[in-house]
């Protein structure tokens, strides 16, 4: 008999498990809201006060970076949408019920990252490109704007969906270790927003090499056209933070294959 | 057929099944009887592939689970029926099942219809009352048409209309030949809907067999009233076994059969008036079995005092 039990097929399955709970569909909702309507307030707000700031940080302005602030926000929103893909499927028991059907733990876990790196690709990509064309368009007339026809600035906002769509990677990766929303939320939380903190705490020098390696100042690095001081290349940024990823997706992954369910 | 063969599975320092062997034949209803936490679920997870076994191993017409090429058309079962993602519509929960599978969209609403639940197919399953989520599970369990088919404690949150209806679908499963294996902690449930008995307790294997053989095997009574108890007592208890003096001269009678009873008082010129044999009841007959094994004993509140 020919196996009924396909890659092909896992994904279908997947995508339906994706799209028929509440959670995922809010999750791209609230995407959407922060990373569209914070990027439409912080433009606003620049717009207002540019006139006030001093000549250096003119010289230093981004616009690119500055409309795309609104991931900042939504990277947790995109990260409780992972979390949430694998762990309630153990909250709710119902990942037995899902390796009877494919016994085949790694084609499950396969399938989870195809459906999950396709859709959030999509709402990111299309939740940051609306965000940077608002936000040049509120710009407009008062503070230097950017064009995607730049090689450099089209990058940096492709990128910025990219960083999304690994932060729910990781928040994907989190939950198949740990298996409790609550728990992997936390520490997905923590990475995001408590490491920074610490980092603040330590001496200069040590600052000044280690806090590129976060993954929200990675995050800053792919989004800008222009590395700052003390900061990856966007490219480099992306291998660092997808290197991460993956690191903890096959730690989830062995996890899961040598575990009970 | 299911076969369990050594298996053994530890938690920790906890033994959960116990070096146990057993087979599961097809076109037969299978119980698999014993108290809670007496290692059931944990053998059908192994059998699943859901939990790896310690030692020894569970097949399915000779393969491990993660061997099936096309799982739920070759096994189909129910281990925890609230086990759904709440905020899903059943048919949802069961579209996905079955895509993976490559089982068609039109498979998953004859299941629905079969199970009595398309009127609610598009609810979210957190609403579902036991008795519902029971019968989405055994859809699920149905989607593929499976050979082999396996039911944790079915019966839980099902209404008398629907556990008779349970047993009757569990007879037509072995009626067309399918194994059928169905696991309880009540043995009244499985003496009417069970052919073949396992028990277990404590993760050992303790006997197995037809529910006659099951009683039969236990220690029946025999209920005597005759005309001279006195004389009938002390013959009896002759041949080794225990009497009790009741009112109204009778005897209840333990460690011999009716016919022994009768042929004694035959040899002593007693006569008899009423001659019963009385089966000990399947709840006994279990009790019996597994009170060495029972996780939980009733501690004595005296023992406590002390």
């Amino acid at each position: 008999m020919p196996s009924t039990v396909t890659l092909w097929s896992s994904v279908r399955s997947e995508w339906i498990k994706f799209r028929s709970v509440r959670s995922s569909i809010l999750g791209v909702v609230v995407t959407f809201v922060l990373t569209i309507g914070l990027g439409a307030l912080i433009t606003t707000a620049v717009r207002g006060h540019y006139h006030e700031m001093n000549p250096l940080r003119r010289v230093a302005f981004d616009p690119v970076s500055t409309s795309l602030g609104g991931t900042i926000f939504a990277q947790f929103a995109v990260g409780v949408i992972g979390t949430l893909f694998i762990t309630s499927e153990y909250s709710s028991g119902s990942i037995r019920a899902s390796l009877a059907a494919v016994p085949q733990r790694l084609q499950l876990v396969v399938a989870k990252i195809v459906v999950l790196v396709v859709a959030l690709l999509v709402v990111s990509e299309v939740a940051v490109l609306i965000t940077f064309q608002m936000g040049q368009a509120i710009f407009a007339g008062v503070v230097p704007t950017a064009s995607l026809s730049s090689g450099a600035v089209l990058n940096a906002v492709l990128l910025a969906g990219v960083y999304l769509t690994l932060l729910a990677m990781m928040g994907f990766a989190l939950g198949l270790i740990v298996r409790q929303s609550a728990t992997s939320i936390s520490i997905f939380t923590s990475l995001v927003l408590i490491v920074p903190i610490i980092m603040f705490l330590l001496p200069q020098s040590w600052q000044n090499t280690l806090t590129k390696f976060e993954p929200s100042a990675l995050g800053q690095s792919m989004m800008s056209p222009t590395p700052a001081a003390n900061s990856f290349g966007s490219m480099t940024a992306t291998a660092i933070l997808a290197a991460y990823v993956l690191v903890t997706l096959a730690v989830g992954a062995v996890a899961l294959e040598r575990r009970d369910a | 057929m299911i076969t369990i063969d050594h298996l053994t599975k530890r938690y920790g320092d906890t033994v959960a099944v116990d070096d146990l062997s057993f087979e599961v034949k097809p076109g037969v209803v299978t119980g698999f009887l014993g108290p809670n936490g007496s290692g059931k679920s944990t053998t059908m997870r192994v059998i699943l592939g859901l939990d790896h076994p310690s030692q020894g191993r569970a097949t399915i017409n000779g393969k491990r689970y993660a061997e099936l090429k096309s799982p739920l058309h070759e096994v189909g079962a129910l281990l925890d029926a609230k086990a759904v993602h709440p905020g899903r519509s059943a048919r949802n929960h069961l579209l996905a099942l079955a895509v993976s599978n490559q089982i068609p969209a039109s498979r998953v609403d004859e299941v629905l219809e079969f199970t009595g639940i398309s009127s609610v197919a598009h609810k979210r399953v957190g609403g579902f009352s036991l008795g519902m989520s029971q019968r989405l599970g055994i859809a699920g369990a149905l989607l593929g048409d499976p050979g082999v088919l396996l039911f944790d404690e079915p019966v839980n949150g099902l209404d008398p209309e629907g556990i008779r209806w349970i047993r009757e679908f569990f007879r037509s499963l072995a009626g067309e030949g399918r194994t059928v294996f169905v696991s309880s902690h009540l043995m009244s449930e499985m003496a009417v809907s069970a052919d073949q008995i396992i028990v277990i307790g404590r993760g050992h294997f303790i006997t197995q067999g037809s529910v006659d053989d099951l009683t039969k095997t236990a220690q029946g009574s025999v209920f005597v009233r005759c005309a001279d108890p006195a004389r009938l007592h002390k013959a009896l208890s002759e041949q080794r076994a225990v009497v009790a003096e009741g009112a109204d001269a009778t005897l209840t009678v333990n460690g011999l059969t009716s016919d022994d009873v009768g042929r004694i008082a035959a040899a002593i010129d007693v006569i008899l008036f009423e001659l019963t044999p009385q089966r000990a009841s399947l709840e006994e007959v279990f009790m019996d079995l597994t009170a060495d094994s029972l996780e939980y004993g009733h501690g004595s509140l005296d023992a406590n005092r002390a």
